[in-house]
């Protein structure tokens, strides 16, 4: 009932619009470039200062708001460039393009009083962060490598498991139910060895956002997060190359005009180095990544745009060439950016991404292939009715082609079997439609509505099981076991095999007090046809992604939200509190002992459970100054719970809701930058957050000549607090003035005071005295680093 | 299977620059439990009669001793009805038979008494492939530097079928032990792999075979995962109490932990060259 009042209410705003629109009105619209590179800005702010209203660039750089006949003054401002204000008549539609130079080339003082991320007042968007490229860049880093996802992990809400593990969790959803994005391209994987660092090349990035709630109707199919990710278009006036050495890899980027003003082209490379922290040099072994993003554009006319993005990257481990292990994403997207009008932008996208996995095993003779493809249309518009109202709406459909691993003998002599596990299929279709809308000037909403329909598809046999029970539940044990198939059925191709259809409500209110101060709320639900099938504390690169089915049936998500936002001291500090609530439906959890890897029939090993997380989220931003930075506090709990499927059954951890194992009660986060002069930059970040859940033994048995740990329930037991402090120094030579070659130097420690943080404790036996032991694993003390950064 | 995760942590190990350390923890310790270590192995080309039943209690984790039940009656059942009983003769804890009687494909049962409750648990004596060959090669592991033997054995045709195999090595104080399964291999050849960078010629190794079920595949999975280098940590799967199939017939809620499992055992001596 109450999805369907929603969508009442969309369509009686949308017609409430429509009534008003009679009256004489005219429009501007443009984009706003940076003047440097004509590389184009996205959320400029586009403010028409006698009536207070105002707009702002989308993420390709256009903007169209559309006022009653008048003369009006017009401020455009962007973070880190110069503001422009001038005065327009509007007695006929303008169309009219922007051009921001850097406030850096400017004087000083321009920057003293830049700000960097105020609060937003006025729009209705909560739950989001916005990291500039360049404020990534200011935080000091492992090993001297700029990581896009580690530096989220300092905003309020968004955590990882741990130390060197990959992905990151945001408010207690899993690292799968995050929607990473690069260019509108799903990422699968988004980490390099394992987690220690992230497979996005900073210098190719222009910008990023990441939603934590209040999720805008355009987005979907994943629970907890988008991480929208915009590469740079590329230089279109100048030829430069940037670059840079470090430790662990290199960088370069080279970009310039293909047709002067009018196309581009971008190209970034990045390479660690063969042999990482490898000692050992009388065998063969190797370790190494890359990564390549490219990206051209071309501007046909001011009307239509093209771009084309493409991602390329690689893990490779070589041991010995006995041990194989390759792995990475493909990202191709095509896009044509059109206006139909100058209130009509539309953007049309063919994306191709793709996740492989290999491993050759050559000591068993074993050769294993895994991956997942698809193929994802997109066609997307922004209609910009009035200034007061502004509607997207547009369709969405994913082909997936699921290939859950293929296994080969390696040698003639091997005694593997080969081994084809059934591939699977499905399509993915959303429509959805999305409007804010200022009711008053103090009111502004946004609402939405997305319809999600999910089919997997043919051709597959799959297996039928008696009552349609996979798992099933042994009694006398108290355990649960695998069932045994009583019989297949098998799907042609394109057959349907099971269908879901969901409607997902978006909603979220903003009630400005005054100008600096407003209270927001949000709503939204969220489905997830995917899982990631994987059962160790974070995701490992052979983690296989399932599609959902009559077993593994749709995540669903609801998630309440409400904030205050308050700039003060003229905008100089920002503070924005949220609290949240979540409730997700249908998160699977693996039976005791299930075997994930190369399991032909998931269902056997998996039950449905659900989970719920809650916190409240703190930050504290000093936006100007020489000294600036922010302080990030959440208390958060996240928990899931499997309860029995029928009386007898006692579902998982005895069916009582446990912690998972990325909850952190307390998480604190300082980040601060300090600008000395223009020689010298200091950063430094402090983390605190609560241990990782983990299971203790509370006993210990002996059985067959081994002692064996037992366990109660899951996840009653912390590691010890996690803190450290990083710090980076830069140096930018004074020589850089007057020559073309810019260069800077970049020193810093991760983990200053060397604290043994424990990344796991392992209960086992000795190995020379048989006796039992507690051992504390601890990955990085401090690490020192030094970086040069270059660009001409 | 478990070789990609052992992979995993291998490479880790390679890639971090990281530290262990012993420390000291705080553990809780729950109320004692009975522990039931009855492993039949009839091992083959012997008579079988002489087996062993092992009863001890859940204790400290950090405790040097285990508590062995010398109060326990312990017997079983074939399925006529025989009965072979199991006496405390020297070792405490440790309950011996000498009448046993092992039949491929027989069906037993164990009782045990103790403390006023008793504990039950039927299962099936199991056949077991013979070792056909024994390879080594001194540039195995994973860095071409140790010295590696594989034991080869024919998977039993045409069913599915797991396996328990033991290894003792004298450098070691600590008996290794895995189970795997015949998924991937179904009626080709198997193999056990073993390596150690310390071998030296003349180090007599002892390679045990046994067939085992299903669940027993699964419990020692779970098992071995617990016990071993990375039952915790970003690659481990969540720790759980580990229940056996012995059923406590007086109070349900009062389990054992262990295992009941019969088979035929190959035993196989190599000595490294």
């Amino acid at each position: 009932m109450l999805l369907k009042r929603i969508s009442l209410t969309v369509l009686f705003f949308l017609l409430s619009i429509s009534m008003t629109y009679s009256q004489e009105k005219f429009t501007i619209s443009g984009a706003v470039y940076d003047q440097n590179s004509n590389e184009t800005l996205y959320g400029v702010n586009i403010i028409i200062t006698d009536t207070r209203s105002g707009t702002t660039t989308n993420e390709y750089g256009f903007y169209s708001i559309s006022l009653p006949k008048g003369t009006y003054s017009i401020q455009i401002s962007y973070i880190g460039f110069q503001t422009i204000e001038e005065t327009i008549v509007l007695d006929k539609n303008i169309r009219k393009n922007y051009s921001l130079s850097e406030s850096s080339q400017q004087l000083n003082e321009v920057i003293l009083t830049d700000r960097k991320g105020k609060s937003e007042i006025r729009k209705p968007e909560m739950s989001v962060n916005k990291l500039s490229i360049q404020e990534i860049k200011e935080m000091p880093v492992l090993l001297g490598e700029v990581d896009i996802l580690k530096s989220l992990l300092t905003l309020p809400g968004v955590t990882s498991a741990g130390e060197g593990q990959s992905g990151f969790n945001v408010r207690g959803g899993g690292a799968d139910q995050n929607l990473i994005l690069l260019d509108e391209a799903t990422i699968y994987n988004s980490s390099h060895l394992f987690g220690l660092f992230s497979v996005f090349n900073p210098d190719a990035i222009k910008d990023l956002k990441l939603y934590k709630g209040g999720i805008p109707a355009r987005y979907g199919g994943r629970l907890s997060s988008v991480l929208d990710i915009y590469q740079k278009e590329g230089n279109s006036k100048d030829y430069h190359v940037n670059g840079g050495i470090g430790i662990i890899s290199s960088r370069l980027l080279a970009e310039g005009p293909i047709v002067k003003d009018r196309g581009s082209f971008l190209v970034a490379g990045r390479g660690s180095y063969a042999h990482l922290f490898l000692k050992l040099t009388d065998v063969e072994n190797s370790a190494y990544f890359y990564d390549l993003n490219t990206k051209l554009s071309y501007k046909i006319n001011d009307n239509n745009n093209v771009y084309f993005s493409g991602y390329f990257g690689r893990d490779v481990f070589s041991l010995n060439n006995a041990f194989i292990n390759t792995y990475g994403n493909t990202v191709l997207n095509l896009r044509w950016n059109h206006l139909f009008s100058d209130k009509l932008f539309s953007n049309m996208s063919f994306i191709y991404s793709d996740y492989y996995y290999g491993l050759e095993l050559d000591f068993i003779g074993f050769e294993w292939n895994s991956g997942i493809k698809n193929y994802n249309f997109r066609y997307d518009f922004k209609h910009y009715l009035s200034d007061k109202l502004k509607v997207t709406y547009g369709l969405n459909s994913i082909y997936y082609d699921f290939n859950p691993g293929k296994i080969e003998p390696s040698r003639p002599d091997s005694g593997i079997n080969e081994d084809q596990l059934d591939r699977k299929y499905a399509l993915e279709t959303a429509v959805y439609v999305d409007a804010e809308h200022e009711l008053s000037e103090k009111i502004t909403i946004s609402y939405g509505l997305r319809f999600s329909n999910f089919l997997r598809l043919g051709a597959q046999t799959l297996n039928v099981y008696e009552n349609n029970q996979a798992v099933i539940f042994n009694t006398d044990f108290q355990i649960y076991e695998s069932a045994t198939p009583i019989g297949t059925v098998s799907y042609g191709k394109n057959e349907t095999i099971a269908s879901f259809n969901n409607l997902e409500p978006r909603f979220s209110i903003s009630y400005a007090l005054n100008d600096s101060q407003s209270v927001k709320a949000s709503y939204n639900r969220m489905s997830q046809y995917l899982h990631l099938i994987s059962n160790t504390q974070s995701p490992t690169p052979l983690d296989v992604w399932a599609p959902s089915d009559n077993f593994l049936k749709p995540q669903l998500l609801d998630q309440y939200a409400i904030g205050y936002f308050q700039n003060f001291k003229d905008d100089e500090y920002s503070i924005e509190v949220e609290t949240y609530y979540k409730n997700i439906k249908n998160r699977v959890d693996y039976i005791d002992g299930a075997n994930l890897i190369a399991n032909e029939a998931i269902e056997r090993v998996v039950l449905n459970g659900r989970g719920r997380a809650y916190g409240m989220e703190v930050l504290f931003r000093k936006n100007a100054g020489r000294f600036n930075g922010w302080l990030s506090y959440t208390l958060a709990r996240t928990e899931q719970q499997v309860v029995g499927r029928t009386p007898e059954e006692i579902g998982i951890n005895n069916g009582k809701w446990y912690k998972t194992g990325f909850d952190k009660l307390n998480d604190i986060s300082l980040v601060a930058n300090y600008k000395l002069n223009e020689k010298w930059r200091f950063g430094a970040n402090f983390i605190l957050q609560t241990g990782q859940p983990v299971t203790f033994p509370n006993g210990q048995y002996e059985y067959l000549g081994i002692t064996v740990p037992s366990f109660n329930n899951r996840n009653e037991d912390r590691l010890p607090t996690y803190h450290r402090l990083d710090v980076s120094a830069t140096l930018t030579p004074n020589k850089n003035k007057d020559r073309k070659w810019q260069a800077e130097w970049v020193f810093g420690f991760y983990n200053l005071y060397n604290r043994q943080n424990a990344a796991s404790i392992t209960f086992r036996q000795n190995e020379e005295t048989a006796r039992n032991e507690a051992v504390r694993l601890a990955i990085f003390g401090i690490v020192p680093s030094v970086t040069y950064n270059f660009k001409f | 299977m478990k070789h990609f995760k052992y992979s995993i942590a291998i490479l880790i190990a390679f890639f971090t620059i990281s530290c262990e350390e012993v420390i000291d923890v705080n553990l809780n310790t729950a109320p004692p439990k009975l522990v039931i270590e009855a492993s039949i192995n009839w091992v083959r080309d012997t008579p079988g009669n002489v087996q062993s039943i092992k009863l001890s209690t859940t204790t400290d984790y950090f405790a040097n001793e285990v508590p062995p039940v010398t109060d326990a009656l312990v017997s079983i059942t074939n399925s006529e009805g025989t009965l072979f009983v199991f006496t405390q003769v020297d070792e405490p804890g440790l309950y011996i038979c000498t009448d046993f009687v092992p039949v491929v494909n027989e069906n037993y049962t164990l009782v045990v008494i103790y403390d006023g409750e008793t504990f039950t648990s039927t299962e099936k004596l199991l056949a077991t492939p013979e070792i056909t060959r024994v390879e080594q090669r001194n540039d195995g592991g994973f860095l071409g530097d140790e010295i590696e033997v594989k034991f080869f054995f024919n998977d039993i045709p045409d069913e599915t079928n797991f396996y328990f195999l033991g290894i003792k090595d004298p450098n070691k104080i600590i008996p290794e032990y895995n189970v795997i399964e015949d998924r991937l291999f179904e009626n080709n050849e198997m193999f056990g792999l073993y390596s150690n960078p310390d071998f030296v010629t003349g180090d007599t190794l002892v390679f045990t075979v046994s067939s085992i079920s299903l669940q027993y595949f699964n419990y020692m999975n779970i098992l071995l995962a617990q016990t071993g280098n990375s039952n915790t940590g970003p690659f481990s799967t969540p720790n759980s109490t580990l229940r056996g199939n012995i059923v406590n017939q007086t109070n349900f809620d009062n389990f054992a932990l262990g295992y009941f499992r019969l088979s035929e055992t190959v035993v196989e001596e190599y000595i490294i060259e």
